[in-house]
């Protein structure tokens, strides 16, 4: 607070260190608990509390407008790595001796600080091996018919409470053969398989994968790609490459926009509670028990009619294989239908409680092992509800869940 | 009297406050289970809270309990018996939770009880390293002598780390 700050300069704004804006993020997170805990307590059962009412009311929606304010702090344009990338294009260029435009859409998208300060190296990485080994040099372009200045687009646009950013070049594009080959050899595919480009890309991002024929100065030793999966599983994100021989190569990451918070659906599953994001959810069923319909003959697995089409039935306590009790008591109570990458899937609770924005906590130490999950959300009441990662969820039906 | 417990201070066994001069490493937090005595390394634990409600949690060992929202942190809570395989016990006003920091995640050890914070000299530690059939660090870190009684000082890291490290990823789930 006595700290002096200089808000003179840079048209009012503020420096202010990360720690002291998640340490505000925790005081807030704390000061929700605390209104709860004093306005539930049960000194105050049977009183007739008109005036106390009311005033219960505007504090929890001021207490709801901090939390969003403080969650606001710690969210920072993406523009703030693309330009540094923007440098280190400029790097390249000198050093590779090709000439290089990079064209950047979408720079104030906003993403979370701590995400955007990840984010720096494993882009970097994608942008070199697009300037290395995707774009050609300026003889090679121009017997190809292209310009000979070679093009990176870094293009960033939030999609629900993802982030997507993308680096596209417009190179050589991914040598199927060549990639085809060293995944051959270092044991990725047999000898005789013939993997679907989408899959067969992602191999690059395998540990310890690189087909630099020749060792750069630019495009790490092996270990730029593995950086990369490395973050993204950190920060729950996904990777997709789509490349066209001779078009080019491009590089998409989906990124969850805050770490912090997201906008969730809250579910009840016996004494378990759920939470799931409310943009994956596409609609609510309560089913009559005919539309759901069991399939022995796939190991008992189960679809839900929903208007002539069938969804796949994904029962979490066979996914946890944690039976969470009164489950099977009643008939399902509600499904929720979510829509995932693999298709949608249908999750059977007991009930919905509530639509709110929840404060995300990371799973860590012995609960880093929870599958298909984002994290903890802290509900208003205090309670804690696992943050279900539905892309996983239904990666795990598609797969027979284990 | 869970509220006892939850307020109260580390203190030393003659009831004065921790001392700046008191060697931390030496200074274990000795805790009941059944009629045995355990002691972990007090440079670990954040505090000591009374039991609270605890929110199960879906695809962990069943010895982790389910979690619970400590001011907004969110702390597993392992229950020390089933870690051990001893006889679960409901619990009780006595029953306390420990919460320790190990490897910078948040961990709480529920125990039938906190007893006293002791010092104990590496002179009253028998550390044979020969507790426990296998080869991996045995979560026992050594047997503590006060007088006659002892008290088995465990290793935290070990504690919380075991199952992960012995068990098939698909069996510790």
């Amino acid at each position: 607070m006595s700290a002096p700050v200089d808000t003179a300069a840079d048209g009012g704004l503020m420096r202010v260190s990360s720690d002291k804006i998640s340490r505000l993020m925790d005081l807030v997170g704390e000061l929700s608990l605390s209104v709860s805990e004093t306005v539930q307590s049960p000194d105050l059962a049977g009183l007739t509390l008109t005036n106390f009412d009311a005033a219960v009311h505007r504090l929890n929606m001021i207490v709801r407008e901090v939390q969003d304010a403080a969650t606001e702090l710690r969210l920072v344009p993406v523009d703030d790595v693309f330009r540094r990338l923007r440098r280190m294009v400029r790097e390249l260029e000198r050093q590779t001796g090709k000439q290089i435009e990079m064209e950047v859409e979408g720079g104030d998208t906003a993403i979370d600080k701590l995400v955007a300060d990840r984010l720096y190296d494993p882009l970097l990485h994608v942008v070199r091996n697009s300037a290395d080994h995707g774009l050609e040099g300026p003889e090679e372009r121009r017997a190809s018919g292209k310009s000979e200045q070679g093009r990176i687009i870094l293009s960033a646009a939030q999609i629900g409470s993802e982030v997507r950013i993308t680096v596209a070049d417009d190179g050589r594009g991914l040598s199927r053969e060549k990639i085809l080959r060293k995944a051959r050899e270092k044991g990725f595919f047999g000898p005789d398989e013939e993997p679907d480009p989408a899959v067969l890309w992602k191999v690059i991002f395998e540990p310890g994968f690189s087909t630099a024929e020749q060792v750069s100065n630019l495009s790490g030793r092996g270990v730029g790609m593995d950086v990369l999966n490395a973050t993204m599983t950190a920060l729950r994100g996904r990777i997709g490459v789509e490349s066209a021989a001779g078009q080019g190569t491009r590089v998409a990451l989906h990124i969850p926009v805050s770490l912090a918070f997201l906008d969730c659906i809250i579910l009840r599953l016996g004494h378990q509670l759920f939470a799931i994001p409310i943009d994956v959810v596409s609609e609510i069923a309560k089913p009559r028990p005919e539309d759901i319909v069991g399939i022995s003959a796939d190991t008992g697995s189960e679809m839900f009619r929903l208007r002539g089409a069938f969804v796949p039935v994904c029962r979490l306590d066979d996914f946890y294989d944690t039976p969470m009790r009164d489950a099977a008591a009643t008939p399902d109570g509600v499904l929720v239908v979510v829509n995932t990458t693999s298709g949608p899937i249908a999750v059977p609770v007991n009930e919905i409680l509530d639509r709110q924005q929840v404060v995300m906590k990371p799973l860590v130490g012995r609960l880093a092992r929870v599958r298909a999950s984002f994290g903890c959300a802290l509900l208003g009441t205090g309670e804690v509800a696992l943050v279900l990662d539905c892309e996983r969820l239904a990666a795990g039906v598609a797969g027979g869940a284990a | 009297m869970a509220n006892d417990t939850a307020d109260a201070t580390l203190t030393r066994p003659d009831g004065q406050p921790l001392r700046e001069a008191d060697n931390v490493d030496e200074m274990y937090l000795t805790f009941a289970l059944g009629a045995e005595e355990y002691g972990v390394n007090i440079s670990g634990v954040t505090e000591i809270v009374g039991m609270q409600r605890i929110m199960s949690i879906p695809d962990v060992p069943s010895y982790i309990k389910g979690v619970i929202n400590l001011r907004g942190k969110v702390i597993p809570l392992m229950d020390v018996r089933l870690r051990f395989g001893m006889p679960e016990r409901a619990y009780d006003e006595r029953t306390v939770i420990i919460v320790m920091d190990v490897g910078e995640a948040p961990v709480g050890l529920i125990v039938d009880g906190v007893s006293e914070v002791l010092e104990i000299p590496p002179s009253q530690v028998d550390r044979h390293g020969q507790f426990g059939r296998s080869s991996t660090r045995s979560v026992i870190a050594g047997i503590g002598r006060i007088g006659d009684r002892v008290a088995v000082l465990l290793d935290t890291s070990v504690l919380v780390a075991d199952g992960d490290i012995n068990l098939p990823a698909d069996i510790a789930a």
